[in-house]
């Protein structure tokens, strides 16, 4: 493999995504943003909700196609959804009627691999993140947190790549979400993955990315791309720590300048799957 | 336990012993209660029925009562039986048809916009048509034979089972759709794995109404034309003004429609269960 390669596991470049409702009215979700990760780091999209960050994950997952630009993952033009990207999305769509390690087997079905070759694998990940007792027990009987640790442990058994999050953590509370913070940490040190995670909060951000790109609203680009200092592994007492408090002072500051700087109308949510 | 603790050791023994009982007999009282309640309110009815009818000395032509209705069950159940056959066939048939018919017809919906726009509209439309009116037009075009009558109740179970099974595919969580996306997975895979389980309660709930109307239909169809079967039946006992005889006929009709219905729940149950433990 080339250096650049290597330098540049993922580049974006230039990318727009505009949504068309008919001719007149068209929203601009995504306007040029252009930037690009080597490979193994950890990067968080930080930006207020309607800023297309989400947009721009899926475009990169290949779950949506980009207006203009180009997207390549490792080489490659993205033209459509990849085995080698994993994707952790808001909620944690388990399948309601299969048992936690079942769900964490589900991609191992789907791309018709020898489950009997997994099995091993989902159950040092269901313990890994604390759930070995749990194995057996359908999502219903879990609590919100452990069935985002169910769908972590689901999105790494396949072993991709590149990990693409968005808001994975969001629909939890304060203390469960920073439990997950420092699990998700501590599994990414192992399972060393590139990673793009989607957040609306700016401590989460800083707490688990080596780099964190800022997204503003109206025009939905990148204002900011902020390399993150703090050794791993990283303790939760970092977040006391006064480094860590001016960087998300920043941080806020490049949120709220573009925020308000003109009363932006809130883009419509759309749902990304027809 | 809770009646030991109640029992202070100064009372006396003889309410200790009365609660301790009514400690073990409450709560299978509790547990049986969904049972023993609607038992209890028809054994009801039936006493009430019988009492009125003897006090008022209704005519059994008017009124049996549930007394000589048993007798004529018990006497007539050959009979009875006999014409019950083709009912439960038919039944079953049209049953059957309308399931493979408008699942298929769902399926294609929900992955056909054309058809969608096409079909669906029309469909809610005609659900909201008196079908049963329509029973003497297959007469008309399929003459008197058992097909008129299975392809009518076809017809009237068919709607149910279409609307409820396009409504259950059309409400699988988009974010999962998305997840299998993310897979690579294909169609297949992905309606199978996910849209199908997703949509088998809506499914099966469609089913169970659909299974009472085809019940419906062929009793429609065998009062307007039959040789045998329990609406042919029915017509037959009250042109000769036997009324115990149409009751007698009712209540197996009541059997056996419990009884499909059951089975679709059965069915239910054991597909959901399959899917659990996969």
């Amino acid at each position: 493999m080339s250096a650049t390669a290597l330098e540049r596991y993922l580049e974006v470049a230039e990318v727009s995504k505009i949504y068309r409702n008919g001719t007149a009215d068209a929203v601009e979700a995504v306007s040029s943003v252009s930037f690009s990760v080597p490979r193994g780091q950890f990067v968080a999209i930080l930006g207020p909700s309607g800023c297309g960050k989400s947009t721009l994950l899926m475009m990169v997952g290949g779950l949506e196609e980009v207006t203009a630009g180009r997207i390549t993952v490792n080489g490659t033009s993205m033209t459509g959804p990849r085995t080698s990207i994993g994707v952790m999305f808001q909620d944690s769509t388990l399948l309601p009627w299969k048992s936690a390690v079942d769900n964490v087997l589900f991609p191992i079905r789907v791309l018709k691999r020898p489950l009997d070759g997994y099995r091993d694998m989902a159950r040092q990940l269901l313990e890994r993140v604390g759930l070995d007792d749990f194995a057996r027990k359908k999502p219903h009987e879990l609590s919100g947190g452990m069935r985002q640790r169910v769908a972590i442990c689901r999105a790494l058994v396949y072993d991709p790549e590149l990990l693409l999050m968005d808001e994975p953590f969001s629909a939890l509370d304060a203390i469960t979400r920073d439990e997950m913070n420092e699990l998700l940490l501590d599994l990414w040190q192992q399972y060393t993955k590139t990673a793009l995670f989607v957040t609306h909060s700016i401590r989460e951000a800083v707490f688990l990315a080596d780099r964190v790109l800022v997204m503003t609203r109206r025009p939905s680009t990148i204002a900011e791309d902020l390399t993150i200092p703090f050794a791993r592994p990283r303790p939760m007492a970092i977040g006391e720590s006064r480094e860590f408090n001016e960087i998300c002072g920043h941080l806020r500051e490049r949120i709220e300048a573009n925020h308000y700087r003109r009363a932006a109308p809130i883009m419509p949510r759309r749902e990304l799957v027809a | 336990m809770t009646a030991e603790s109640r029992a202070a050791p100064r009372i006396v023994a003889a309410p200790v012993r009365v609660a301790a009982i009514g400690a073990l007999i409450a709560p299978n009282l509790r547990r049986l209660r969904p049972v023993i309640l609607p038992v209890a309110t028809a054994a009801a009815v039936l006493a009430v029925w019988q009492v009125i009818v003897a006090t008022l000395h209704i005519p059994a032509v008017i009124l049996p009562t549930p007394v000589e209705i048993g007798g004529e069950l018990v006497r007539g159940l050959p009979v009875l039986l006999h014409h019950a056959v083709p009912t439960t066939l038919d039944s079953l048939m049209a049953f059957s048809l309308a399931t493979v018919l408008g699942v298929g017809l769902a399926i294609a919906i929900t992955y056909s916009p054309l058809l969608r726009d096409t079909f669906y509209p029309n469909l809610v439309v005609f659900q909201l048509v008196p079908k049963i009116a329509l029973a003497p037009l297959f007469v008309v075009w399929l003459g008197i034979g058992s097909g008129s009558r299975i392809v009518f109740a076809t017809f009237v179970s068919f709607f149910p089972i279409v609307i409820a099974a396009a409504v259950g595919f059309a409400n699988t969580e988009a974010s999962t759709l998305r997840l299998c996306r993310s897979l690579t997975a294909s169609e297949w895979q992905s309606f199978v794995m996910v849209r199908f389980p997703f949509a088998l309660p809506a499914i099966f709930s469609g089913m169970k109404i659909a299974m009472t109307m085809a019940v419906i239909g062929v009793i429609i169809g065998e009062f307007i034309s039959a040789k045998a079967g329990l609406g042919f039946y029915v017509l037959y006992a009250s042109s000769r003004m036997e009324t115990a005889v149409i009751f007698a006929a009712l209540f197996v009709l009541c059997v056996i429609g419990l009884a499909l219905f059951g089975a679709v729940a059965l069915a239910e149950e054991l597909v959901r269960r399959s899917y659990g433990r996969r």
